[in-house]
């Protein structure tokens, strides 16, 4: 597996996973019958390492990322975050939803220091990092401009920045490029891995591309339909930092072409691309 | 500037035009319908003279005004405190709910102008009663409203606070009071008009000043045109203290959807 350079040390004992589900199932009440979203989910996500969750729309990966950010109860099962059980949202962390969910009473810039004012933390110091992320998202101009005078692409790119403020330690992304055109997608992508290149970030990331996830992540999880089980874990052993290039290669194409035959086995056609 | 430009101008969609327009319409009606029909004068005397009569005494229909219009502002206000810690308690106490909610319910199914004269027992016949009466009356539109406004939320977005590890309080002040700006305005506007007409059932049952004094006490001396003057001067003070509300709506969400085309937000205001 390649990691990134890093520029912080280890956060967890060595061997110790950063993430670590075993049989995690979820189980939601309801009066209309409880619905299982997870089954017996086990996988890890090592220190530092960027992973990514594919599978069919509605087999319980959001709800996984719920779990592990503490939003939601599991029903069986273990699940930790750096080696204790997780109760409730861990620090350092920072979360992109499938939605944007910006406050449209504030501005981009204060959007983006929201977690800065739940924390009670000056907004004067962390004003100029804010500035930062918006300059590395393409976003300059836009910190004083309310949130329904954007695009949907822009939109997400602020709660990315939001997400990104504190420098988490833990970076959850829930589909967070789905809205976006393939053009900004790509260079998304290459900011993304750039950004976790810099910072070494424990990510997890969900996608529905199946070319997203493997040219992002050190390892792929693919998940069965609902309830969602772990079906396989592909290492991606491709060099890094990797360019928008290497998706032509032989090998890049040999990883996509196995997950679209999991797919196939599931029976059915991974989304595209 | 040629004929139909002029028109076109005013009927231009200014709300300010539109508005005087359609009051000058309507009075001008009324005064052609009185030439035409000429009803006795003590039963519906001409707009002509009503105003004439306005512009005679000015500081006497002034000084009655400001007695109802202070006994409003003052008894929206309350309403507005009142009915916002309310609304808070309501959606975050579950007692509170259970309690307050079902008793302000059953109150609200009560006409509330059958109170009038137990406040006026309770409190004297002064200014503090109808202050209560208005408040009172104002206040199921400000909770009501309110409530709503805090209860709907997109979980999602209390979820995204969460993961922040925002506090309750937090919760309450930069996410959900904010959220239910809007629904607050459109009871604020429901309830302006409701204070006003408390103030003038108060002034009905008691008082020694006020338009709804006025209006008693000419209806006493069948001075028919002087009720008239009182009636048009409170249509027109409902009818300000409306825009200001809704004038204060946009200066203080002007993020919200209703107001970023400049469009005037459609609220209707029931009558009583
Ligand atoms: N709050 C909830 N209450 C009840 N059921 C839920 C809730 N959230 C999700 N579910 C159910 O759990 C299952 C998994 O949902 P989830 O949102 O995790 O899927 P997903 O893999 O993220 O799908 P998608 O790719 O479409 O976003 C679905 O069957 C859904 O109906
Ligand atoms: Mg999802």
């Amino acid at each position: 597996m390649t990691t990134g350079a890093t520029s912080r040390g280890s956060v967890v004992a060595p061997g110790v996973p950063y993430v670590d589900a075993a049989n995690v199932d979820k189980i939601y009440p309801s009066p209309k019958g409880a619905v299982t979203a997870l089954r017996g989910v086990t996988f890890d996500i090592r220190d530092r390492e960027f992973l990514s969750v594919l599978g069919p729309s509605g087999c319980g990966k959001s709800t996984f990322l719920k779990c592990v950010a503490g939003l939601t109860d599991i029903s069986a099962g273990k699940l930790t975050v750096k080696g204790i059980p997780v109760a409730g949202p861990p620090a350092n962390m920072g979360i992109v939803f499938q939605r944007d969910i910006l406050l449209d009473w504030r501005t981009n810039l204060e959007n983006v220091l929201l977690p800065v004012d739940f924390r009670r933390l000056s907004r004067k110091e962390w004003v100029g990092r804010a500035r930062d992320l918006f300059a590395l998202l393409g976003l300059s101009g836009f910190e004083d401009r309310s949130p329904w005078e954007l695009s949907g692409g822009m939109r997400q790119r602020v709660a990315i920045c939001r997400a990104l403020i504190q420098n988490p330690e833990l970076l959850l992304m829930d589909e967070p490029f789905g809205a976006l055109d393939a053009l900004t997608r790509d260079e998304m992508n290459l900011e993304l891995q750039r950004v976790w290149i810099a910072d070494a970030k424990t990510v997890l990331f969900i996608t529905h591309s199946i070319v997203e996830s493997v040219f992002l992540s050190d390892r792929v999880v693919v998940m069965t339909r609902s309830p969602g089980r772990v079906l396989d874990v592909i290492e991606i052993d491709l060099p890094r930092p990797r360019e928008l290039n290497i998706r032509e290669t032989p090998q890049f194409g040999t990883y996509v072409a196995h997950i679209r035959e999991l797919f196939r086995q599931m029976g059915m056609f991974a989304r595209s691309p | 500037m040629t004929g139909v430009q002029l028109v076109r101008r005013l009927f231009a969609p200014n709300r300010a035009h539109s508005i005087l327009l359609v009051l000058a319409g309507a009075f001008l009606a009324w005064e052609v319908a009185v030439l035409i029909f000429k009803p006795p004068i003590f039963l519906l005397p001409p707009p002509s003279l009503v105003l004439g009569l306005l512009l005679d005494d000015i500081p006497f229909y002034a000084n009655h005004a400001r007695h109802t219009l202070g006994a409003c502002l003052f008894g929206f206000a309350v309403a507005l405190v009142v009915g916002v810690f309310a609304a808070v308690g309501i959606v975050y106490s579950r007692v509170l709910e259970n309690t307050l909610y079902t008793l302000l319910v059953a109150l609200n199914s009560i006409p509330k102008i059958a109170l009038a004269p137990l406040f006026i027992i309770w409190m004297g016949s002064g200014t503090a009663s109808r202050v209560a009466i208005s408040a009172t009356i104002a206040l199921w539109a400000i909770v009501i409203d309110t409530v709503l406004g805090l209860r709907s939320v997109d979980p999602e977005m209390l979820d995204m606070a969460r993961s922040m590890r925002a506090t309750r309080l937090q919760v309450l002040y930069r996410i959900r009071l904010p959220n239910a700006l809007p629904s607050l305005f459109a009871g604020m506007k429901v309830a302006i008009s409701m204070a006003l007409v408390g103030v003038i059932v108060g002034e009905f049952v008691t008082s020694e000043a006020g338009l709804g004094y006025t209006i008693l006490s000419a209806q006493g001396t069948f001075n028919i045109p002087m009720v008239f003057v009182a009636i048009i001067l409170l249509g027109v003070l409902g009818t300000v203290l409306f825009y200001a509300v809704d004038l204060i709506e946009r200066l203080v969400i002007p993020w919200h959807v209703s107001h970023r085309g400049g469009a005037a937000a459609p609220t209707t205001t029931p009558s009583v």
